[in-house]
């Protein structure tokens, strides 16, 4: 939990009075580089003090806190893991260091879940990107930790690990954990994050679910595409209407931009219905997060 | 937990190109012990050692090189690679950190300066008395190389510019500041780790002497070390990884 958290470094300001708590499930830190995702998390995970407010984990102050690290698993950006060390050697490493009673056990159970078993024994100095990736997500869960803290964790997976990956965070937060995974990668948090907080310029943009997210920007335009019985008599009767900024017909549909998404929502059966119009497809065609990250970055 | 640590430090130390660098380094005591038995100099084969080999070379050169790489190296190294972070985020104290990283980093510049020290020693007395040199020096090796470690591991966590602070230190400081003014070799280990030395050599005064008594040289060498980690402890404490991304 962040409260009135601010970060700076000299006279730059990382993070601005910055507040939020996560729950249980995945949350996803959204924005783009260098807005203080990484800031927020090195707060989160105690290698960082913040400047003012206060930052807790599990109701225990984060800073200063080596005892914290019992239920929290951290997974940092840099690809970076003991050269020397098979993967095996180096998750067994992160077991003995927790103080697990059978580091053996519990190192094999973390490869088993990152599906890294056939390579377990290879050095880590010849895993690709993907399988570092994932053998410093494995030891971040040798210990079973309550809270999981991943800075950019798809960096370098291909598609199959970076599915395989996200089903692993997904059981784990359906387990009661906690996740909370940085992103600039906008599909990423799409697909992965219950909650989503846009951090622009080191504030919190916004939270929420994305699609609340999206409702927060009553004034931006919002595009529908439609597929209907009649395009060009329903195109007619909508461009009357006062929520609507702007009509297309064309490739068989018709696009329709609305400033006012409520009443727009509200209006169109009725407006259909009037001019004898069969609705067969409506659709948001700007919903993904990249044009809700681009409006609230710009706005 | 301290014996984890400091294994992996030992393994992370070992597996780089810098220890075959430094053990080639520590080989030359004894190339130059060899050619000065070959070539049949006619000095004083006590003296050549105490003040050539011992003073002149490993208390100078050899024992502050190995520490002020391996002592800045085994934390800095991690701090600077980026792995340091799966040490630190993990339910461990600092204070162990850092005892850990300290016994691989002792162990291993004493280890190599005594291995060379004492074959280059016995090649350079062989056949006259010893002087109580092997054992003096020994001791004071393995003093010297707990406090410069504990110094340099200090210096890693305090700055990220640790290597070239300590090789200032060393040969600036020690090198060249302690020649030109007596009272700075209060700070200096190479005094410390000669005036241990001297309390187990017998040899004449003008053949081999400390510029330290070995009383204020050991009270000194226990301040400087435990100075050394409790403020390597304090800084670990509050150090912050994260300032850069």
């Amino acid at each position: 939990m962040l409260r009135d958290v601010s970060r700076w470094y000299g006279n730059v300001v990382a993070v601005n009075g910055m507040s939020f708590t996560a729950s249980p499930g995945i949350t996803g830190l959204l924005g783009p580089n260098g807005a203080g995702k990484s800031t927020v998390l090195h707060m989160l995970s105690g290698f960082l003090k913040p400047s003012a407010g206060e930052v807790t984990v599990l109701g225990e102050p984060a800073w200063g806190n080596p005892e914290l690290y019992r239920r929290l698993g951290l997974v940092p950006e840099r690809e970076s893991v003991y050269a020397a060390l098979s993967g095996y050697e180096f998750v067994r490493l992160n077991a003995r260091l927790q103080g697990l009673p059978d580091a053996d056990r519990a190192a094999r159970e973390a490869i088993r879940l990152v599906d890294l078993g056939d390579a377990a024994d290879r050095s880590t100095d010849g895993y690709s990107k993907g399988m570092r990736q994932r053998i410093k997500v494995a030891a971040a869960l040798v210990h079973d930790p309550a809270v999981l803290l991943l800075d950019e964790p798809f960096n370098g997976a291909d598609p199959r690990q970076r599915l395989h990956m996200i089903e692993l965070f997904r059981r784990l937060a359906a387990g009661g954990r906690t996740i909370i995974f940085s992103s600039h990668i906008l599909e990423e948090v799409e697909r992965l994050a219950e909650r989503v907080l846009v951090v622009v310029g080191g504030r919190l943009a916004a939270s929420g679910d994305f699609r609340e997210i999206r409702r927060l920007m009553t004034d931006r335009p919002h595009t529908f595409t439609l597929r209907t019985s009649d395009n060009r008599r329903l195109a007619a009767a909508l461009v009357a209407h006062g929520s609507v900024v702007g009509v297309e017909v064309g490739d068989g549909r018709l696009t329709v931009r609305t400033s006012q998404l409520g009443a727009f929502a509200r209006a169109i059966p009725t407006i259909a219905r009037s001019c004898d119009v069969t609705l067969r497809e409506l659709r948001p065609t700007d919903e993904s997060l990249e044009d809700v990250f681009a409006y609230l970055v710009n706005r | 937990m301290i014996g984890i640590i400091a294994a992996l430090t030992l393994r992370q130390l070992l597996g780089r190109g810098r220890t075959i660098l430094l053990g080639l380094v520590a080989l030359l005591p004894i190339l130059l012990a060899l050619v000065y038995r070959i070539g049949g100099e006619d000095t004083d084969q006590s003296e050549w050692v105490a003040q050539v080999l011992f003073d002149g070379l490993v208390v100078t050169i050899l024992l502050p090189l190995l520490a002020v790489v391996y002592g800045t190296a085994a934390l800095g190294a991690e701090i600077e690679d980026g792995t340091a972070v799966y040490l630190l985020a993990k339910p461990v104290s600092r204070a162990k950190i850092i005892f850990g990283k300290l016994l691989a980093a002792w162990a291993l510049t004493s280890v190599t300066v005594l291995v060379s020290a004492l074959v280059a020693g016995a090649i350079g007395l062989q056949g006259v008395p010893g002087h109580g040199l092997l054992v003096g020096f020994a001791i004071a090796l393995v003093a010297g190389s707990l406090v410069y470690s504990a110094l340099f591991l200090m210096l890693s966590v305090f700055t990220s510019r640790a290597l070239i602070a300590g090789l200032v230190y060393v040969f600036i400081w020690e090198g060249l500041i302690n020649g030109l003014f007596a009272g700075t070799r209060l700070l200096s280990v190479r005094h410390y780790t000669l005036a241990v030395a001297d309390i187990f050599v017998d040899l004449p005064r003008g053949v081999f002497d400390a510029k330290l008594g070995s009383v204020p040289a050991v009270g000194l060498m226990i301040a400087v070390a435990g100075g050394s980690v409790w403020y390597g402890i304090r800084r670990l404490q509050r150090f912050e990884i994260g300032e850069s991304t």
